[in-house]
């Protein structure tokens, strides 16, 4: 298509002409001013930049990198989860979803600018574990779970599945709004031609993995988003992850082994699930495995989620009465149960959990989740490093976000580039 | 957005109307008029029958039909951005493909497809997985990254029950579906006009178990047929005429159906005219002139190098 000779006998070809192969129409050191470096993942990197033309606000550029950085670039073919990404990206808009603001395809690599957002929920839990425990206020808790949900209700009735929901991708922006970020592992759910599970066998990561896929289902549904959701209100609460479990490592042969240690962590809290509670239980492909997991209590006692819940939210209160997450009552012990509920039909919708009156009763919910925080909490700004502002080059090593010990979390994604 | 037609890219960014699908097409041969003049090509509507030329590779690489659309349409906007003589249309055709499949969850290594589009066109592509690499970015920056299309088939599903439509009629609805991706039909009208359109002049057809029954009589009786239904559905509408006691048959029930709702009647009535003058002229196509015209600026240019 885009021969490196220009034919002899065409004087009319010029601009676009076919010579000079695919060109970006816009460059991207051209409309931006790279200020650092955020982070690197398994895509690519981000970085933080500025417009040059008058742009309003500041810019994450999530840069794709190209299969072989260094050597000579060459096309091989989008990932198909840079394709889901770009694709959606470009058709949802929703306050609580964090904004793509242009795709620049240039140099073989591809550019999402994003608005920026100051904080992100892991670092908002972070900075709660120093320099002692010190629980995230009340009123931010709720103001965080109502916009979360909020973008969850947007997504599930646009028929898109986030998979994987975790504090990591939750981005905060310095005003309080709540934004979903990361849709690199996200996906339509309306009429796949596979299966969901052919796609990609290993999704979300295991802390945040709901029960049916720990357990091998491979139809699944918004019901894994909720299950996140659950984990991440309970560790907002507690600034831990709930189900801290050891990921059990693929085997030679490839096959997806049963995650013995997550699923303990979480029969330890909420009990074996029972076919009685959970009729398609018996169907799921590692249900025999279950009879192997050890009921910390007796297998009929049932669940220890509410003494988990009220021993978390009464445990500040000695150092912090004013700020006590004692004022969230029984209602978050029922929305948090009804979010970590085993059965994914029973599970709580992103729609149920909206009217819950978790967010009717007490305190109003505000819009803003630092709200009436006054200057009393200043959460740390985002690291930007000075190590590497090239964002056209780029080829230093992968440095990970630096400082936050919690962001070592296992990373699945299977390598998909070329397809 | 994703489920939600009118929110999204597609009807606000590539839905034309006919003026302005005209002026896109003037704009890129006033672009450049010598290129234009020196390769004479057929009319858009044979260029776009040729286009169909999708199914080999498709055929090849086991494509769904779903995916074999949305590739259609990432073709028809692609066009309409950029003026087909400075590029090779059957690398664009198998991008498109290769595209489409990861966008419908159905991929397909880039490999496999460079090695089918060759074995498709060998005159004309060349084993390079990075051809098709680079067109992907020209692609998709045309696109501006809009790459979620709404198709109507997912409207046939829900209207078949509503018109209970036999196998049948909604089989032939299905492949009038097909055939509409071969016209501008999908840069002009929602995805459940099109539907529509298919329905009516399924039913139209009235095709049974041994075929279609009525497959003899001309482009001219069945368009005449669906104008009828079409013109008593807007005189219901007007409250010209109410509709006399149940409907007797499924295209009354169809032209009633529509007086009722808020679907533009003169929208279903252009729609059905376009493919309908689509099948007449498909009979008059030349392929192998098309081919060659193609063909002719390709190789002449270097474009397939």
């Amino acid at each position: 298509m885009f021969p490196s000779r220009r034919p002899p006998f065409h004087p009319a070809d010029r601009g676009i002409g076919p010579n000079i192969g695919y060109q970006s129409k816009v460059r991207v050191i051209d409309r931006y001013k790279v200020i650092g470096f955020i982070s690197s993942g398994t895509y690519g990197r981000v970085y933080k930049a500025v417009g040059r033309h008058g742009q309003t606000g500041e810019f994450a550029i999530k840069k794709f990198k190209p299969d072989k950085e260094g050597e000579q670039i060459q096309y091989t073919g989008i990932s198909q989860s840079a394709v889901r990404e770009m694709a959606l990206c470009s058709e949802l808009s929703h306050m609580n979803v964090i904004k793509l603001i242009e795709i620049i395809l240039e140099d073989k690599c591809i550019f999402m600018v994003f608005e920026y957002a100051e904080h992100d929920l892991l670092q908002i839990i972070h900075h709660h574990t120093q320099p002692t425990r010190h629980p995230i206020p009340p009123s931010t808790v709720k103001s965080i779970m109502f916009q979360l949900l909020n973008g969850c209700q947007y997504l599930h009735a646009n028929w898109v599945l986030h998979r994987d929901l975790k504090p990591a991708n939750i981005m905060v922006t310095s005003s309080g709004e709540v934004k979903i970020g990361d849709l690199g592992l996200a996906r339509l759910f309306n009429k796949p031609l596979h299966s969901l599970y052919s796609g990609d066998k290993v999704v979300v990561t295991i802390w945040y993995r709901a029960p049916e896929l720990l357990l091998g289902s491979r139809h699944y549904t918004p019901a894994i988003d909720m299950w996140a959701v659950g984990c991440i209100f309970a560790e907002l609460l507690s600034l831990r992850p709930i189900f801290k479990g050891e990921e059990a490592k693929m085997d030679s042969k490839k096959t997806v082994p049963f995650q013995r240690n997550q699923m303990q962590k979480i029969v330890e809290i909420i009990g074996l699930p029972t076919k009685e509670k959970w009729p398609h239980l018996v169907n799921m492909p590692e249900y025999p495995q279950l009879s192997t997991l050890s009921s910390s209590t007796h297998p009929k006692s049932g669940s220890n989620l509410e003494k988990w819940y009220y021993s978390t939210i009464n445990s500040h209160s000695a150092t912090s009465a004013p700020s006590s997450n004692v004022s969230l009552g029984a209602e978050g012990y029922r929305l948090l149960s009804g979010l970590l509920e085993y059965d994914p039909e029973k599970r709580l919708t992103a729609q149920q959990a909206l009217q819950h009156p978790f967010f009717s009763t007490g305190d109003k919910v505000s819009s803003n989740c630092f709200e009436g925080l006054g200057g009393k909490m200043e959460y740390p700004h985002r690291r930007v490093s000075q190590d590497d502002n090239d964002i056209r080059t780029s080829s230093l090593p992968g440095t990970k976000r630096s400082g936050l010990p919690d962001d070592s979390r296992p990373v699945k994604r299977l390598k998909e580039s070329g397809v | 957005m994703a489920a939600n037609y009118w929110e999204s890219t597609q009807r606000r960014n590539w839905q034309f109307t006919r003026e302005q699908l005209e002026d896109l097409r003037k704009k890129l041969e006033n672009e450049d008029q010598n290129l234009v003049q020196m390769y004479p090509l057929p009319c858009v509507r044979h260029l776009s029958i040729y286009f169909n030329q999708l199914v080999r590779l498709g055929k090849r690489l086991g494509v769904r039909q779903q995916a074999m659309a949305t590739a259609q349409l990432y073709i028809r906007r692609f066009y309409s951005k950029v003026e087909i003589r400075r590029t090779n249309p059957y690398l664009v055709i198998a991008t498109a493909v290769y595209l489409a499949c990861k966008m419908e969850e159905c991929p397909h290594h880039i490999r496999i497809v460079a090695s089918e589009g060759r074995n498709t066109w060998p005159d004309f592509f060349s084993n390079d997985t990075s051809k098709l690499g680079e067109c992907e970015f020209f692609l998709i920056s045309e696109m501006s990254s809009q790459m979620i299309v709404h198709q109507p088939y997912r409207s046939l599903t829900s209207l078949q029950t509503i018109f209970s439509l036999t196998q049948e009629e909604s089989a032939l609805a299905w492949s009038i579906i097909n055939d509409h991706y071969m016209t501008d039909l999908p840069l002009l009208f929602a995805p459940h006009t099109i539907a529509i359109m298919s329905i009516l002049l399924a039913l139209v057809l009235r095709p049974n178990a041994t075929g279609v029954q009525s497959a003899g009589s001309s482009a001219g009786n069945i368009a005449s047929a669906a104008n009828a239904a079409l013109s008593s559905a807007t005189q219901t509408k007007n409250g010209a005429e109410k509709p006399v006691g149940p409907a007797r048959t499924k295209v009354q029930k169809l032209a009633n159906w529509l007086a009722e709702s808020n679907i533009d009647i003169e929208d279903i009535v252009d729609c059905t005219q376009e493919i309908i003058s689509f099948y007449e002229v498909q009979e008059q196509y030349n392929e192998k002139l098309t081919r060659e015209q193609i063909n002719r600026f390709v190789k002449a240019r270097g474009l397939d190098k």
